[in-house]
C-alpha cells in the first residue's frame, strides 16, 4: 500500500520528492490554482491511470491502490460525455488527493526522519567504535600493564587465565583428522585423500643399501690435507678430504691427539682444555690459510 | 587410544598405527574410555567416519636419551630448517625436552624461523673461546620452555670458524652433564651439501632424518647422502617427504610418495604437502605447529612428531586428492 502511494507521489511530483518542503509548496499550489490544474489534469490524469493501474498490477494487495485505479477509470472513461459528472468526480478525486498528500507527506516526513535516526545511529556506532578501539588501543600501550608481560614472553598471551594443564592433542585422532572405516581414505582439515598402503618391505630396505654400499663407497676422512700436501705413506687414501685453500670450513685437525681430548670430554663446568686448543689451532689455521689466500693473488 | 575404537577396528588405522607394539598402559585406558560420551555424537557426523578426541594418551619414547637426530637433505632448500622447527616445537609440546641445534654455522635461520633471532647473545663459538659458558649460549623458546635453541656461530662474524665434528661431540657431551639432566632429543640442522660443515653435523648423531622433495634432483642428492650416512655408521634413516602436492600427483606430473619410496627404499618418517601457511609462519617468526587452528602441514610436522618420538614409520601415504564426496542431502536433490 505504502508503495503505490510512494509510486503514485514519485510519477505526479517527481520533481519535488528530494526537497519536503518545496514539495509542499508545489502541492498547495498544485490544488489552490484550479485552473492550472484543469489544463494539465487529463495528462495527470492519464498518468495517474497508469501509475495506479500498474501498481494495482504489480502489487494489487493494497486497499488504497486497488480503489484508486477504479476511480481515476471512472474519470478517465465518462470525462468527455459528461462534464458535470466530470466535475463531480474531479472533486471526488480532488478529495482523493487531497486526502492523499498528508498520507504521502507522512510517508515522506517518515523516510527523512528515519534516514536522520538512521544516519545519527550509524554515526553514533562509528563514534562508539573509534572510541573503544583508541581506548583499547590505549589501554594496550599503557606502560606496565599485563600486556606487556605478554610482549616480554613471560606470560602467553593464549594461555592466560586457563588454569589446567596443556593435554596432549592426538594428531592422528583430532576433529580435524577423520579416517574412514574401510582405512583407504583420510580426510585432513576438511579435504579427502585416498590412502595407499606402503609396500616397502625389509629385504628391498636391505638391497637398496647394498645398492648404496656399492654406489658410494665413502669413509669419514679422518685426513684433512691442504692442496699441495704430500700424502703420508701409511695412510688410507679414502680417508683424507682436501681442503680448498678458501674454504671456510676446515675440519679437524689431525695433529691432536682424539684419545685424549674423548678423556677429557666429560667435564661437567667449561670447555675441556683439549678442545679449546683444538678449536684454537683450528682458528690459528684457518687464520692461516686466510692469509696464505690474501697474498697470494 | 585404542580403548576408544570400534572394537571390530582395534588398530586405529593404518595411516599411523605402528610396527613396534605399543600398547598403552592400562591407567591411561580406563581413564579414556571414562570420556563422556557426550563428546561422541557432536564429533561423529557421519557414522563411517571415527575421530573420538584423545587427551591422554601421549606418544611412548622409543630408544635411549638423547637421541641425537641430524636432520639433513643434501640439496639445498629443500625444508630442513623448517623441519628441524616444526618437529622440536611439537617435540616439546609433547612434553620432551629438546635442544636444536643449528649447524648450518654459514647461513644459520633456524632461530629466524623460531623467532628466537633477537635471543641469540652467546653461540658454541664463543663457549668454545671460553667467552661464555654453555647455559648462556642456550636459548630458550618461551612459548615452551623445554625447547632450546643453539647456534654454532653468530651470521656475520668476520672469520669464517673452524668448526669440528668433536667439538660437536663434545657439545652434545656437555648437555647430557648439564643440571636439568639428560634432554630427550637433540636435534641438528644440518647444512646443505656434502661438505666439512655436513661431516661435522652427522658426526654425534645416532640416527637421521633425510628431508627431500618429490623431484629427480633433490632425489638423488638424498641418494647420495643416504649412502654417506650408511657409511658413517648410521644405520637408523627415515626420510621425510616434504612439497607434496597431491594435485600434480593426480595429474601425474609429480612422483607420488610410494614412487620416492620406491626410488630411495627408506621408511617414511611424515609427507607433509605444499602449503603456503609455511611461508606465512616462516615470515612470523612462529612454527605452523604452534597454529591455531592447525593447518594441514602442521598436522602432518606434529604426526612426523610422533611417529620420531615411537620410532614409527608410515605404513598407508595419503596419495591423492579425492573428489569430495556429495553430503547426504544431495542425494535426495538428484
Ligand atoms: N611444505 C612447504 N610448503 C611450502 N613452502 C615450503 C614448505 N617447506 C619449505 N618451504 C619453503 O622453502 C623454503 C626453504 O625452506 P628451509 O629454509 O626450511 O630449507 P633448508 O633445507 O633449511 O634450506 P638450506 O639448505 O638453505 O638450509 C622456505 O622459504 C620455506 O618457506
Ligand atoms: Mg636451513
Amino acid at each position: 500500500m505504502a508503495t503505490s502511494i510512494w509510486t503514485l507521489q514519485l510519477h505526479t511530483v517527481s520533481v519535488p520528492l528530494r526537497i519536503p518542503s518545496k514539495a509542499v509548496d508545489f502541492r498547495t499550489k498544485y490544488l489552490f490554482d484550479y485552473a492550472f490544474w484543469r489544463y494539465t489534469r487529463k495528462r495527470t490524469f492519464k498518468k495517474l491511470g497508469v501509475v495506479a493501474l500498474g501498481d494495482s498490477f504489480t502489487n494489487g494487495d493494497g486497499k488504497n491502490s486497488k480503489n484508486l485505479p477504479d476511480e481515476v477509470m471512472v474519470v478517465k472513461s465518462e470525462k468527455r460525455s459528461l462534464p458535470v459528472l466530470l466535475q463531480q468526480t474531479v472533486t471526488k478525486l480532488q478529495e482523493s488527493v487531497k486526502s492523499l498528500p498528508p498520507a504521502t507527506l507522512l510517508v515522506k516526513k517518515h523516510s527523512g526522519v528515519s534516514l536522520a535516526i538512521g544516519l545519527s545511529t550509524m554515526l553514533t556506532l562509528l563514534v562508539f567504535m573509534v572510541r573503544s578501539y583508541l581506548a583499547k588501543r590505549s589501554r594496550r600501550n599503557r606502560p606496565g600493564s599485563v600486556a606487556d608481560l605478554v610482549r616480554r614472553g613471560q606470560l602467553k598471551s593464549d594461555r592466560r587465565g586457563i588454569s589446567n594443564p596443556l593435554k596432549y592433542d592426538d594428531p592422528f585422532n583430532n576433529p580435524l583428522v577423520k579416517v574412514s572405516k574401510s582405512n583407504s581414505t583420510v580426510e585432513m582439515c576438511g579435504k579427502v585423500y585416498r590412502l595407499a598402503p606402503v609396500t616397502l618391505t625389509k629385504e628391498q630396505q636391505a638391497v637398496h643399501q647394498k645398492r648404496r654400499s656399492r654406489a658410494y663407497q665413502w669413509k669419514r676422512p679422518t685426513l684433512f690435507l691442504r692442496e699441495g700436501d704430500s700424502v703420508p705413506p701409511d695412510v688410507d687414501p679414502d680417508t683424507i678430504r682436501w681442503i680448498p685453500a678458501n674454504h671456510p670450513f676446515a675440519t679437524t685437525a689431525s695433529e691432536i691427539d682424539e684419545d685424549l681430548a674423548q678423556t677429557n670430554v666429560y667435564q661437567k663446568h667449561g670447555v675441556p682444555f683439549r678442545i679449546q686448543a683444538e678449536h684454537e689451532a683450528l682458528q690459528r689455521k684457518l687464520e692461516a690459510l686466510q692469509s696464505v689466500s690474501n697474498h697470494s693473488p | 587410544m585404542l580403548s576408544l575404537q570400534p572394537l571390530s577396528n582395534p588398530k586405529p588405522s593404518s595411516l599411523y598405527s605402528s610396527s613396534s607394539s605399543f600398547t598403552p598402559p592400562n591407567s591411561l585406558s580406563s581413564k579414556t574410555l571414562k570420556t563422556p560420551p557426550a563428546f561422541r555424537p557432536s564429533r561423529n557426523f557421519y557414522p563411517s567416519v571415527h575421530s573420538i578426541l584423545q587427551y591422554n594418551r601421549k606418544p611412548q619414547l622409543a630408544g635411549d636419551t638423547p637421541r641425537v637426530v641430524v636432520i639433513t637433505s643434501g640439496k639445498g632448500g629443500v625444508g630442513k630448517t623448517t623441519t628441524t622447527a616444526n618437529i622440536g616445537l611439537s617435540l616439546a609440546r609433547l612434553g620432551f625436552s629438546v635442544v636444536a641445534i643449528d649447524c648450518d654455522v654459514g647461513l644459520r635461520n633456524l632461530d629466524l624461523l623460531l623467532g628466537l633471532e633477537n635471543r641469540v647473545n652467546y653461540t658454541v663459538v664463543e663457549v668454545l673461546n671460553g667467552d661464555c659458558r654453555l647455559d648462556q649460549a642456550l636459548v630458550r623458546d618461551k612459548r615452551w620452555s623445554n625447547f632450546e635453541l643453539l647456534c654454532i656461530s653468530k651470521p656475520r662474524s668476520k672469520l669464517p670458524i673452524g668448526f669440528g665434528g668433536k667439538a660437536l661431540v663434545w657439545l652434545v657431551d656437555a648437555l647430557k652433564a648439564r643440571d636439568e639432566g639428560v634432554p630427550d632429543f637433540i636435534l641438528i640442522d644440518c647444512p646443505a651439501g656434502i661438505d666439512a660443515g655436513f661431516i661435522t653435523a652427522i658426526t654425534p648423531a645416532n640416527e637421521a632424518v633425510l628431508v627431500t622433495t618429490p623431484d629427480i634432483t633433490s632425489l638423488r642428492d638424498a641418494d647420495r647422502v643416504t649412502g654417506l650416512l650408511e657409511c658413517d655408521g648410521i644405520r637408523d634413516i627415515k626420510m621425510m617427504v616434504n612439497r607434496v602436492r597431491t594435485d600434480m600427483i593426480k595429474g601425474e606430473d609429480m612422483m607420488s610418495v610410494l614412487d620416492v619410496q620406491e626410488m630411495l627404499g627408506l621408511p617414511l618418517l611424515g609427507v607433509i604437502p605444499e602449503d603456503s601457511e609455511v611461508i606465512r609462519s616462516t615470515n612470523r617468526g612462529y612454527p605452523l605447529v604452534l597454529n591455531k587452528p592447525p593447518a594441514l602441514a602442521g598436522l602432518a610436522f606434529e604426526q612426523a612428531a610422533w611417529r620420531l618420538v615411537e620410532q614409527d614409520s608410515m605404513e598407508t601415504v595419503m596419495v591423492e586428492e579425492e573428489p569430495k564426496k556429495r553430503g547426504f542431502f544431495s542425494f535426495f536433490g538428484r
